[in-house]
């Protein structure tokens, strides 16, 4: 093992990591201030990669361009949802029983989206074929695969961009009341109603936007939610539930320790690197990378 | 109340959603095929289905199966899914629920596995175009495989790039083994690493074997680079893993002539995602591909479903509803216990069903192999699979380029 192989396997699982924390924050968002587990996550990814799919496809729209353009119709997608859907399962009630509600919605949501795909559009897997999904660029030995470099900086650019609405703008701010503290947020004027809808919202236009980018180099089919959501949910658990940075330094431990594990372990094994880590941070720091720990008691 | 209205409603009409269609007369005779139809393997189960529905639409235009008075063939199709315990109790809810006269599937040698468990229980004849060995070891009455299996694809694959790299002057003295864990790809990759590659004296370099989905092939494709082998051995089943190994080796320039295992590695999609210079030259082992003097079964394939050409799984699947309407005409029956000797007793030398599986032969031996049953080996030239092995049903000359 040289050094330019280790330097590759690190770059490797970063790149890999930037768009697993795309992935991860929308869903970060949404359980941060609404406290739903939205299993329907990686399907609205999904969508978001055929949306993408078809913007190349019809209308010649370049993928990463087409990755921004699915956050508007998805936001208002993730609005509509909540507004028809999930108002009816949070805000009030019997918490137990609201859980139980929330999961065999989103749960059902998720099947529903799954095989409506596969009934309308066929289960035929399709590409995005990109000059940049299978380039590189050299940097000495090291090799940094474009469309996840591209993907990787989109990634870092939608993320600040989310963080700063988050901490500097008062609607933001709002959002945050409304997850720190519901009631008392009520009492301060703000309609946690609408921000409930607003972090479902913007959720599920992140996730969709992590689609695009995804699209670039990956394979898109109705069933491709299964290979990611599992990880979106370590990420967020790992980097504290609800946190926002957390979850996105999540993702990106994630791909690292996937990448790295391969140096240790055979390939088979790829995912049980990410697991004992998770066991781990779960074991010396219950609350997660970036929770405190008030918020989960 | 009113949603308990809606799930009365419901409820009150769920059996009339599970009952089996009325329209079908009482003396159809009925084919169950079990394949993916959902899931990640679900285009295989597509192409399958295409093929099924083919050879049943000419049966049925020629007046079905004559010795049962023109009975009618009607194909039940069940989502064999995306894990073996979903593809069982697909078989099982399939056999079960009527009577089925005989059955095709799983596509996945691991699916099929299980599937036959079931069909052999239930006596029921069943076919499978899956490789994998262990499927016809079990001592089963009622399992027919009509592909050639995976050991003895390795082997001939092994014995063709040998000779090929040899006559371009690049022998091979190492290789790559990648892919992954389902049964067909196991099977394959076994004699190899236990046997075949160290009496060639090829040297293997890379082992590597993961369990679906690949969540990247950096690292897999950085061990070739690394290693440089003269073949790399390739097993990549379902579609997303095999683009994202495909891709990272174009990104990183690797030219590793690239040997696979199966039918996956043709379909039509992959022109689309990853383009024909990337594929042109790789060649694949396959149990059925278009041979010399098909060109009129392919035309009528193609016109009929859209699809630009013609692979393994429609062509196996189209072969085998033309077997099972064979041996419905020499058992004069729909008996699945009937057509299961017959089958046993089936030596076809012409007819649709000979004529589309090279050497143009069908007979199952007593272990339901089918006899002479040769691998064939296809290779992507100009962004189109061609048959190059066999010479004698070969489309197109093979070329190999080595490392160069």
């Amino acid at each position: 093992m040289s050094v330019s192989d280790l330097a590759q396997y690190v770059v490797t699982g970063l790149l890999v990591g930037g768009v697993y924390a795309l992935m991860s924050i929308g869903l970060a968002l949404i359980f941060g201030v609404m406290r739903v587990v939205n299993f329907a996550q990686g399907d609205f990814m999904m969508l978001g990669m055929y949306l993408t799919y078809f913007l190349a496809v019809v209308s010649g729209v370049d993928p990463l361009l087409g990755a921004l353009l699915t956050i508007p119709p998805f936001f208002l997608v993730g609005v509509s949802v909540h507004r028809a859907l999930l108002v009816r399962v949070t805000g009030g009630g019997d918490p137990q029983r609201l859980m139980d509600a929330q999961l065999i919605l989103t749960l059902g949501l998720s099947l529903i989206i799954t095989n409506g795909t596969t009934m309308l559009l066929t289960p035929m897997p399709r590409g995005i074929k990109t000059a940049y999904a299978t380039q590189a660029f050299a940097v000495g030995p090291v090799l940094l695969n474009e469309a996840r470099s591209y993907a990787f900086l989109m990634a870092l650019v939608l993320a600040g961009v989310v963080y700063v609405f988050l901490t500097r703008t008062d609607l933001g701010k709002a959002l945050r009341a409304a997850a720190d503290d519901p009631e008392a947020a009520g009492y301060q004027g703000i309609d946690v109603r609408a921000m409930h809808g607003l972090a479902f919202g913007v959720g599920i236009a992140l996730v969709a936007a992590a689609g695009g980018l995804l699209a670039t180099y990956h394979p898109i089919e109705p069933t491709v939610a299964v290979n990611f959501i599992v990880l979106m949910f370590v990420a967020v658990v790992l980097g504290g539930l609800g946190s926002i940075p957390g979850a996105f330094a999540g993702g990106l431990l994630i791909g690292l320790v996937q990448s790295l594990t391969l140096l240790v372990l055979p390939f088979q094994l790829q995912n049980v690197g990410v697991f004992i880590t998770f066991l781990l941070v779960l074991y010396l720091r219950p609350q997660g990378l970036f929770g405190q720990r008030l918020r989960a008691v | 109340m009113q949603p308990h209205a809606i799930l009365l409603a419901v409820l009150a009409a769920a059996p009339m959603l599970l009952a089996p269609p009325a329209a079908d007369a009482a003396d159809d005779f009925k084919i169950a095929l079990v394949a993916p139809l959902s899931g990640r393997w679900a285009r295989q189960g597509q192409l399958k289905k295409m093929g099924a529905e083919m050879a049943i639409a000419e049966i049925n235009a020629q007046g079905g199966i004559k010795a049962l008075g023109g009975a009618r063939i009607v194909l039940r199709e069940a989502d064999a899914g995306d894990s073996v315990e979903k593809a069982v109790s697909a078989a099982q809810r399939a056999l079960s629920r009527e009577k089925i006269s005989a059955g095709i599937g799983a596509w996945l040698s691991s699916f099929t596995l299980g599937v036959t468990e079931v069909a052999e229980r239930l006596e029921v004849p069943w076919f499978t175009l899956s490789y994998a060995d262990s499927i016809t070891e079990r001592g089963f009455k009622y399992t027919f495989q009509t592909s050639p299996v995976s050991s003895v694809q390795a082997e001939q694959a092994l014995d063709l790039v040998v000779d090929l790299a040899k006559r371009n002057q690049q022998p091979l003295r190492k290789a790559a083994i990648v892919g992954d864990n389902t049964a067909a790809t196991v099977f394959f990759f076994k004699p190899l690493r236990e046997k075949l590659l160290k009496a060639k004296g090829i040297e293997i370099v890379v082992d590597e074997i993961w369990t679906p989905p690949l969540a990247d092939a950096t690292a897999i494709v950085q061990k070739i680079r690394s290693t440089q082998p003269d073949i790399v051995f390739y097993g990549a089943t379902n579609f997303p893993d095999s683009i994202q190994v495909l891709q990272k080796v174009k990104e990183f320039g690797l030219k590793v002539p690239i040997q696979g295992v199966g039918a996956w590695l043709v379909t039509p999609e992959y022109v689309k995602t990853v383009g024909r210079e990337l594929l042109d030259n790789i060649m694949t082992v396959t149990a059925a591909h278009p041979l010399k003097g098909q060109e009129e079964l392919v035309k009528r394939f193609t016109e009929r479903t859209g699809e630009p050409f013609m692979t393994q799984d429609p062509l196996m699947t189209y072969a085998h509803v033309w077997i099972i309407k064979e041996a419905a005409e020499m058992a004069k029956s729909a008996d699945p216990k009937a057509i299961r000797d017959a089958v046993a007793k089936l030596d076809l030398k012409s007819g649709p069903a000979a004529s589309t599986l090279a050497p143009g032969r069908i007979k199952y031996d007593e272990r339901g192999r089918r006899v002479g049953a040769a691998p064939i080996i296809v290779q992507w030239q100009n962004g189109e699979p061609f048959t190059v092995v066999p010479v004698e049903y070969a489309t197109k000359k093979p070329i190999w380029h080595g490392a160069k």
